[in-house]
């Protein structure tokens, strides 16, 4: 007797649970959508009154760029965004240990996937700047791409940005205090404008004091302080493998006075060379910019990964208010992909810079 | 006109005529990728690393111009 065929859905699941995922879905969705902010004006045109209970209710996000400061260790001002930074170390020096604990000749799981990756970076060193070179580079060059790439993803983790501290302050004498009327699903409050960022007011034991609210841990790319250190650390890889690698003479793609003068030279001993006089002062001036180019470098390097990130973080924020729940999905697959691929330009470019750095000039030959 | 309307304006302005560059400059990248792809289907490893790599270059000219209209809208 043959059992009568299951009847398969899609993804492997069959039809019950797949029809059971779409209701969820479904009412995720339209939950969402009256709740979130396009919800709350298109029924308060139509005047039909739905009043979401406060944990449902989600407020305008008030996106701040410079990283709050949470406490002092030391005299030393410490961000949340540093805190972020120390979860991605413990977190990669923790997966270093458990991988590398019983190291076996036909790995398991973990450290199929570590080596897999580990072995990709090697390679794309090794592609870029030959066998040698590329076994020097790749700790830096590594190390470079996991913190990026770790800040990145774990920013993505709930808890990140939504875990706040609460810090009640006197409110000063001239501030600017206005009472915003209720709107959708806020009832109405009273906010003191500081610097434009809005503070709530709130009855502490019949005070009212003004309330600011941090967030506990942000990703931490989204700094500009991180990642200015990360651009200052490859430039310092840069010019240190360039003096070790050429001595002094890898300054002498920037001081390029070389061929100018000794143009000069020739014209002294009879031979006027015209041509070699203005190219050799074009050289000169185009040393200079390369050299401006390479301190320029530091300043684009911060502002891709902080741009990209920061971004990224506003958007996700905009979207879980619009519409929440459904509409951030689909960006935050963009934002891991945008992690990713920020890491591996990052670590690249260095990689690139270093490996031209450390190529000697093949000499003019005139 | 008031400083904070002629602020907004200029972060509109900042973001959205800055945008129209990198926007042309992905194109023709995409356009460059497509080509090698149909002559060459078989180097479609280093074609599309290499589109990736320098797609994320030419978007950071564009993330610098957000970042101008996000300081001065926000700041």
């Amino acid at each position: 007797m043959t059992e009568p065929k299951k009847r398969r859905g899609c993804l492997g699941c069959s039809f019950p649970i797949l029809i059971i995922i779409l209701v969820i879905f479904l009412a995720l969705t339209i939950v969402g959508f009256l709740s979130g902010a396009i919800g709350q004006e298109m029924l308060q045109k139509y005047g039909i009154d739905i009043t979401f209970p406060s944990w449902m209710t989600i407020e305008k996000p008030a996106p701040h760029l410079p990283a709050p400061e949470l406490f002092h260790v030391l005299g030393l001002p410490i961000t949340n965004t540093m805190i972020a930074s120390w979860i991605t170390v413990i977190v990669l020096v923790i997966i270093s240990v458990i991988v590398t604990r019983r190291m076996k000749i036909v790995p398991g799981r973990l450290q199929t996937l570590f080596e897999a990756l580990l072995g990709w970076l090697f390679d794309l060193c090794k592609s870029i700047a030959g066998d040698a070179n590329g076994r020097r580079f790749f700790p830096v060059i590594a190390t470079i791409f996991l913190f990026v790439f770790l800040n990145a993803w774990l920013s993505l983790i709930p808890g990140f940005g939504s875990i706040e501290t609460k810090e009640y302050a006197l409110i000063p004498e001239d501030a600017h205090i206005e009472t915003i009327p209720a709107e959708g699903n806020q009832p109405e409050h009273k906010v003191v404008l500081i610097d434009h960022k809005e503070y709530e007011i709130v009855d502490v034991d019949g005070k009212e004091m003004m309330e600011k609210r941090n967030e506990l841990i942000r990703g931490a790319n989204t700094d500009v302080n991180t990642t200015m250190a990360l651009a200052v650390i490859s430039f310092i890889f840069v010019a240190y493998f360039g003096f070790k690698t050429l001595g002094i003479s890898w300054l002498r793609q920037y001081f390029n006075f070389g061929p100018f003068f000794r143009s000069l030279g020739k014209a002294f001993k009879g031979k006027l060379d015209f041509m070699g006089i203005f190219s050799g002062a074009i050289d000169i001036f185009v040393g200079f910019l390369e050299l401006l180019g390479r301190f320029i470098t530091i300043i684009s390097f911060t502002f891709r990964l902080f741009g990209n990130m920061t971004a990224g973080e506003i958007l996700l924020l905009i979207t879980a208010f619009l519409i929440p729940y459904i509409l951030a999905l689909p960006f935050y697959g963009l934002e891991l992909l945008i992690g990713a691929i920020q890491a591996f330009i990052f670590a690249g470019l260095t990689l690139v810079f270093v490996t031209m750095a450390v190529t000697p000039h093949s000499e003019e030959s005139h | 006109m008031e400083a904070d309307a002629v602020r907004l304006l200029a972060a509109g302005l900042a973001i959205g005529l800055g945008a129209i560059g990198p926007g042309i400059g992905i194109g023709i990248l995409g356009y460059g990728a497509m080509q090698g792809l149909a002559r060459n289907p078989e180097a479609r490893g280093p074609i599309q690393t290499n589109m990736m790599i320098a797609i994320a270059l030419t978007e950071a000219i564009g993330i610098y111009a957000l970042i101008v209209a996000i300081i001065l809208a926000l700041l």
